[in-house]
């Protein structure tokens, strides 16, 4: 076994661990040394093909179906230099004040959040995508919301330089997107932080962790020869994201003194629904998401976003098999999408755990209140299709494959509640919370308000896994607005936290 | 017949049977075609474990086998409506876990026919790395 030794070492490089990354960076200058270790890898600027197979395998953890234990979900995070920030559509929301409220975390505040996130969205260039360059498929979504009197909002992104490719989930072919690959990583390189991709680190504890490098088959060299490495650190922040993080803790055995460690996870359960229109309209062109829906979230607990997914995954996400499916599928350029995503409670039983090979498995559930929410979900995005202009709607738990625009007024009865039934509908994720929740000691959760693992005096966590509960919106801003924390606590006490 | 590395022949074979029933349009792939959505779930399969290999082969032997009871013949020698209601009650049946198996089943089937390049085209999806110009395309 091979060994290094760092002051700080940051397992995961995603919104977290980039964030973490920069703002640690200064301590460089100070003579300390500080090393990323992200498990995914570096792929280069004209490896982004856009070609959504080869992509999800490089970028995405099994490909973007990471099944849970009862195979009911699909979860969906990233696994590349940058982490999940190369892959998401850089929707930048700050969480609501009345979130900060529910989440009741000693020393998380909204004030606080708000100023970092508000750092957060300068440092990421965020701002409103300019009418005109957005697609038929967002405006529609727009339209419909209007139509109905449903409060409809533009949802600011972080793009540079945006080439309407559309392709973001696939990663940027553009470089467009500002994740923490384009903007915190190179500044924390340049100051001389060290990133070691393809390294997935296997067991973690105060004075450091164990790793391994390999040879993925694909993307950029690893800094690192592949083999096995002890790396010994002063610090250590976990930041691999909700999975990863927690099932790390588990394997290094915190789970024996932490008995909430791996439990209250929440995954925003989403489903897409599909309208078709009876003209051609623009949806392959343009930024998938510039448009969300917050009128239900309060009363019906569900929020409605745009979305445009590619030939696979939207096969995948369709009901049913078959010449409708595939009529559905030809019909691909008169197809506007809509993606609902559920407000899910934090329940001690929805959880990670580890199987007998020390991997992690997703234990989720959704309760009869979340299928509600989906079920109402989908009635109301019918209707704003249909509100929209379309000719037909499929909807994952219709009566029937498809719904048509004469049948507008009976959606209710077109799609029973009692066909939202877990296994019957393709629900995915990919807003992991939770696993290593903040909170106030070790009998309610696994951190304290800045990240640091209860009972220990090095070791932090520093991404959604932090979540007590969801965030209600789209995570990554308050991901990194916490990580912002967490850096300052740790500069703030280097002169302790570092000192051998 | 396309070979398989990461399932037996049998296997292999009502895979394409069903995929056929899930999207038709597999049975009119010329022999590239099929290659290349072989490839793409083969090669898919091949990035899971063992265990997960031989569950998915077990699936589709119990596929091939189930309709016996009901129609007296093999999955394989069934004609298409049949086919389409054999998998209509593994989709929606009352076995939690069959519904499960088939719907990852149907997932494969879509990632090998829907993955390959030309299906964009077929389609009619065709996004461009620089797509400023067709935003006011329709």
């Amino acid at each position: 076994m091979r060994e290094r030794d760092f002051d700080v070492v940051i397992v995961g490089s995603g919104a977290a661990g980039g964030t973490l990354a920069k703002e640690l960076a200064p301590l460089v200058e100070a003579g300390k040394r500080i090393a990323v270790l992200e498990w995914g890898p570096r792929l280069a600027d004209d490896a982004y093909t856009g070609h959504e197979v080869e992509m999800a395998k490089q970028l995405y953890f099994d490909s973007g179906g990471v099944l849970t234990r009862d195979r009911t979900m699909t979860l969906a995070y990233g696994r590349a230099y940058g982490g999940s920030t190369v892959v998401y559509t850089g929707t930048s929301l700050v969480m609501p004040r009345e979130v900060v409220e529910r989440w009741d975390v000693p020393g998380i505040v909204h004030d606080d959040l708000q100023r970092r996130s508000a750092k957060v969205l300068e440092e990421n260039n965020v701002h409103l995508l300019d009418e005109s360059k957005i697609n038929e498929n967002n405006l529609l979504f727009r339209a419909g919301c209007t139509k109905l009197g449903y409060r409809c909002r533009q949802f600011p992104i972080n793009v540079k330089g945006c080439r309407a490719s559309s392709l973001c989930n696939l990663g940027c072919p553009n470089g467009a997107k500002q994740g923490t690959h384009k903007v915190q990583l190179p500044v924390a390189e340049a100051a001389g932080v060290e990133v070691v991709t393809n390294c997935r680190v296997t067991r973690v504890d105060e004075e450091g962790c164990d790793a391994v490098v390999a040879d993925p088959g694909f993307g950029l060299p690893s800094a690192w020869e592949p083999g096995t490495y002890r790396v010994t650190a002063r610090v250590v922040v976990v930041a691999g994201g909700a999975v990863n993080s927690t099932a790390l803790l588990l394997r290094s055995g915190f789970g024996d003194h932490l008995p909430v460690l791996g439990r209250y996870l929440t995954l925003h359960p989403a489903l897409i629904l599909v309208g078709e229109h009876p003209r051609e309209i623009t949806n392959d062109h343009g930024h998938p998401k510039s448009f969300y829906c917050d009128d239900f979230v309060e009363s019906e607990r569900f929020l409605l976003e745009t979305c445009m997914y590619f030939p696979f995954t939207t096969a995948k996400n369709l009901i049913g098999f078959g010449a409708e499916h595939s009529e559905l599928m030809r019909a691909f350029p008169r197809l506007q999408m809509i993606l609902v995503l559920a407000i899910d409670p934090a329940l001690s039983s929805n959880r990670i755990e580890l199987n007998g090979d020390g991997e992690p498995v997703v234990d989720y559930t959704m309760t009869p209140a979340v299928l509600d929410s989906l079920h109402r979900s989908m009635v109301e995005s019918s209707r704003i299709f249909f509100a929209a202009g379309a000719r037909r709607v499929h909807a994952p738990a219709g009566s029937s494959f498809f719904i048509n625009a004469e049948d507008a007024h009976r959606v209710d009865e077109m799609i029973p509640r009692a066909n939202v039934v877990p296994g019957r509908m393709s629900v995915t994720s990919a807003h992991l919370m939770g696993g290593c929740r903040m909170g106030r000691g070790a009998g309610d959760s696994v951190t304290d308000g800045w990240g640091r693992v209860h009972g220990t005096t090095r070791l932090f966590v520093g991404d959604s896994s932090l979540f007590p509960q969801c965030s209600e919106v789209n995570p990554y801003v308050t991901v990194m607005a916490l990580a912002d924390r967490t850096a300052e606590f740790i500069r703030d006490n280097a002169g302790e936290l570092l000192t051998s | 017949m396309n070979a398989m590395k990461s399932l037996p022949k049998s296997a292999a074979e009502v895979f394409l049977d069903v995929a056929e029933t899930v999207t038709p349009e597999v049975a009119t792939l010329d022999a590239e075609g099929r290659s290349r959505m072989i490839g793409i779930v083969d090669a898919a399969l091949m990035d899971r474990d063992s265990g997960t290999r031989q569950q998915i082969g077990t699936f589709l032997k119990l596929i091939r086998f189930a309709p016996v009871l009901r129609y007296g013949r093999t999955f394989d020698r069934l004609g298409p409506e049949r086919r389409v209601a054999v998998l209509r009650w593994f989709q929606d049946g009352p076995v939690g876990l069959f519904r499960q198996g088939f719907w990852g089943l149907k997932a494969m089937v879509f990632m090998g026919y829907y993955g390959r390049p030309e299906a964009r085209a077929e389609v009619g999806y065709a996004p461009e790395f620089d797509g400023r110009g067709g935003l006011g395309r329709a």
